[in-house]
């Protein structure tokens, strides 16, 4: 069972479970989502993984997390609705499998301690070469990111159709943006962040009642207050369907829809979202890679997705671009189906099963432990999983009905060759 | 049954050889909700030179046949069999790599029924000409995907030239010719050869009783009948032992150039043991080098030469092997000859005791820590049970090896036997 602790500026949840032979500890740095701060933002998770005062440089790092037996340290960011959160993850080994007992928890919660409070400084300054290769990188990063044209169509869609809304703001940041930012800008930003971000810390693994105090005694923060405003509600704001184009170098073309759903995560409707979401596209049974793979042989992957978040569904689809209003079209037809009620009992029925299904299996990997619990408390919403499993049980035919005729179609987005 | 303990994972595994030649373990772990099964056979896209179960001539058929009869497998006579595993609430997916095809299903529910269902359907086939013909569509637009993605093609590209006539050069689906070459009777063909229930492995982990498992599938076998087995003659391939094409260069849309060298390494090992030592020793020595940890990442990430992306991997199967390294990188000829001139000068180098120890210590805590993932623990099992090894064993072969294995293994680097591809920014 989940044990909650209430640390200085800081929410420690702990997972006790002797299921996996490593201990997860999963950091969450939460602030609002800005277009002004997601670059600086991004560039700072770099700086997680780049050295401290201890072991300044990335090569001493490494070293280091070979030494203990390939630990792990990772930082990432995401948004979440109105939520931009940067994650720091380490993983390591548990004692018991080890050939002798290497005290590893404390040396990952020293770590740990370090890399958030004693990065690689001095002067209030960050040490300028890990601070100059990091933005490098993450210029890398951001350039490289349209080589995979699956993401790239999807984020370009999302920008065009969230223009001036959450939707529309990129969670790892923008070049134009990475050029101004100075080693004293990022420094000041890291001692803010660390400071006012709201923290909540997550532990999976075989932890000891005893061991509880060594995370208090290495995860200390300024205290401050909680925000759980994260749902963001995407509104349309159009007259009318967002129709682009974009011609880059490929074979095949990229079609994505996006619909404004007015569903979202803390909505009593969510749940019968989830389930729709499922029939209409979001398994190898569901319709849309029924009709459009299986029965016209036009696509190779085709799904759709539910951002509860943003309140939003977008369709992906690998197609030949030629094909793109023939696709459009069976896409539309199937909605409509679920509109009028000319849903199968039997894919309902096999979506529950496979949603519950899943649910369960979450719990035999730490980070979907974590994922599923993080969504709850980012908006201190009270629910366990067997809670969540009851009330998409508890979905009805009416309800699907329903909520898809709360989705709008809002933007068709096609990326394809020249010919 | 038998049943095997290894105390440094803390696993038992339990194995049962059926009179058909079909060999089954089952690795239960109780405080899983999750069970995961595959059924694999030793036949990959690299198996296109055969002589088919009892017939007398070799022959040869399309390349990506084996991947397009993993399509097909899916098909029964009353729909698809995704339809029947989701009613069961599981989910299901195969893939074809160049020396197997795998079948799996993935549930928390109806744990038997769903290993029964993996075996009834990849033990029958149900093809029609016209289910056939349709599937070429489906697979023509997966193979313009994948030539889509830079990566892939920087990758592959690197074997390609690395090799004249080993088929481990084409594509594990094929081209967009061969597979619209590909007829019905091929595929049976070879569905009849590689789908002998004795060329075939069924691992399944995790909230599962063993004795329970063994015994329905025993009276599911037993239901079934297969022709005799044969042992599968595949043809000897002949392949030189210098390298196909030295350079390749490819213009695509990317932001950042690429560079993939590979290195074609022709001293292949036999035993079992020594050859997967030699790979562990191999990965041992490539961190050793290339990772974040060395001097070189280092040195090459100062001059702006690559990024993270950067890194070496070694890959060795059946009867071949090769070693890969590369990343993005922003000069991608100084990249080239850099790397050139390291592998170059490394006969002259030495390993440190220092720098083994600690990728060692690495080293066994990646292998501990694949042993948490039911997925990965079923793919590294299948993948080493067809070169006569078990991915139990790691951990203690890992401790055999010495810093001399690792110093000796430097050896094997020879400039002669690198190829380079590069991808350019096409505009």
């Amino acid at each position: 069972m989940e044990k909650i602790i209430e640390l200085n500026g800081a929410i420690l949840h702990i997972v006790p479970t002797k299921k996996f032979k490593n201990i997860t500890i999963s950091i969450k740095l939460k602030s609002k989502l800005k277009k002004e701060t997601s670059t600086i933002r991004t560039l700072l998770s770099f700086m997680f993984s780049g050295g401290t005062n201890k072991l300044p440089s990335q090569q001493a790092i490494s070293k280091y997390l070979e030494n203990l037996y390939g630990m792990r340290l990772g930082a990432s960011v995401s948004s979440k609705g109105k939520a931009h959160i940067i994650h720091i993850n380490s993983i390591g080994i548990n004692d018991e499998y080890l050939p002798e007992k290497e005290g590893l928890l404390v040396k990952q919660l020293e770590l740990l301690h370090d890399v958030l409070f004693d990065l690689s400084a001095n002067s209030n300054q960050f040490n300028e070469t890990i601070f100059n290769s990091k933005k490098r990188e993450l210029k890398q990063r951001l350039i490289s990111a349209k080589n995979d044209k699956y993401s790239y169509a999807v984020d370009s869609t999302l920008k065009l159709m969230g223009k001036d809304q959450c939707l529309g703001i990129s969670s790892i940041g923008y070049e134009e943006d990475l050029d101004s930012i100075t080693n004293q800008a990022l420094y000041d930003y890291y001692q803010k962040c660390i400071k006012e971000d709201e923290v909540e810390i997550y532990v999976v693994g075989d932890i000891k009642e005893e061991e509880y105090i060594l995370f208090e005694k290495y995860l200390s923060f300024t205290p401050k207050k909680k925000s759980t405003d994260v749902v963001a509600r995407y509104k349309n704001t159009r007259e009318d369907i967002l129709k682009i184009e974009e011609i880059q170098d490929i074979t095949q073309a990229k079609l994505n829809i996006g619909y404004e759903i007015n569903t979202a995560f803390i909505d009593f409707d969510h749940y019968a979202f989830t389930v729709f979401n499922g029939m209409f596209g979001g398994f190898a049974h569901s319709k849309l890679f029924k009709v459009v793979r299986e029965e016209h042989s036009l696509c190779y992957y085709i799904s759709s997705n539910y951002d509860a978040f943003n309140s939003i569904m977008l369709v992906t689809a690998g197609i030949d671009a030629s094909q793109s209003d023939k696709v459009i079209r069976l896409v539309e037809d199937e909605l409509d189906k679920f509109k009028h009620a000319d849903i199968s009992k039997d894919d309902f029925e096999v979506t529950k099963i496979m949603l519950l299904n899943g649910l369960k299996k979450s719990n035999d990997e730490a980070g979907n432990i974590i994922a599923l619990k993080y969504n709850r408390d980012i908006v201190a919403k009270q629910e366990t999983i067997e809670e969540y499993m009851e009330k998409l049980n508890h979905v009805t035919l009416a309800d699907i009905q329903r909520v898809a005729n709360k989705v709008k179609l809002d933007t068709i987005y096609l990326l394809k060759g020249s010919e | 049954m038998q049943e095997y303990y290894y105390s440094t994972l803390k696993e038992t595994l339990y194995h049962q050889e059926y009179s058909n030649g079909l060999n089954v373990f089952v690795l239960p772990k109780n405080d899983f909700y999750k069970t995961y099964g595959l059924f694999a056979t030793k036949f990959g896209s690299i198996d296109t030179n055969f002589k088919p179960l009892h017939q007398k001539e070799m022959i040869k058929v399309e390349d990506g046949i084996a991947h397009f009869l993993e399509h097909k497998m899916f098909d029964m006579k009353d729909g698809d069999v995704s339809d029947i595993f989701a009613k069961l609430g599981a989910t299901t997916n195969a893939y074809t790599s160049s020396t197997r095809t795998a079948y799996l299903f993935s549930t928390s529910q109806n744990e038997l029924e769903c290993i029964e269902t993996l075996l009834d359907f990849v033990q029958e086939l149900f093809l029609t000409k016209e289910s056939v013909e349709k599937e070429k569509g489906i697979i023509s637009q997966e193979i313009k995907m994948y030539n889509d993605d830079p990566d892939w093609r920087n990758y592959f590209d690197s074997i390609k030239n690395l090799y004249h006539n080993h088929p481990i050069k084409k594509d594990i689906a094929g081209t967009i010719e061969t597979v619209n070459n590909t007829t019905k009777e091929m595929l049976e063909l070879c569905y009849e050869t590689f789908y002998h229930p004795s060329n075939m492995v069924l691992f399944v982990v995790g909230n599962i009783n063993p004795e329970e498992v063994f015994s329905i599938i025993k009276d599911n076998q037993d239901k079934k009948t297969f022709i005799a087995k044969e042992e599968i003659i595949r043809k000897k391939i002949e392949e030189p032992t210098t390298i196909s094409k030295q350079e390749e260069i490819l213009k695509m849309d990317v932001a950042i150039p690429k560079v993939t060298m590979g290195m074609k390494i022709n001293d292949i090992i036999l035993d079992p043991y020594l050859k997967l030592k030699r790979e562990m020793t191999m990965n041992i020595v490539l961190d050793i080098l290339f990772s974040k940890s060395g001097d070189l990442y280092q040195e090459y990430s100062n001059e702006n030469l690559i990024d993270d992306s950067f890194g070496a991997s070694f890959t060795q199967e059946r009867d071949y092997a090769f070693f890969q390294i590369g990343g993005d990188s922003e000069h991608p000829d100084e990249l080239k000859s850099r790397i050139t001139k390291f592998i170059k000068e490394l006969k002259e180098h030495l390993i440190s005791k220092e720098d083994f120890d600690r990728v060692k210590k690495k080293t066994m805590g990646s292998y501990i820590n694949m042993f948490n993932s039911p997925e990965t623990i079923a793919n590294l099992f299948i993948r080493y049970y067809f070169e006569d090894n078990s991915a139990f064993e790691l951990i203690d072969i890992l401790e055999d090896i010495t810093i001399e294995d690792v110093n000796q293994l430097l050896l094997l680097f020879d400039e002669k036997f690198v190829t380079t591809s590069i991808v350019i920014p096409s505009v």
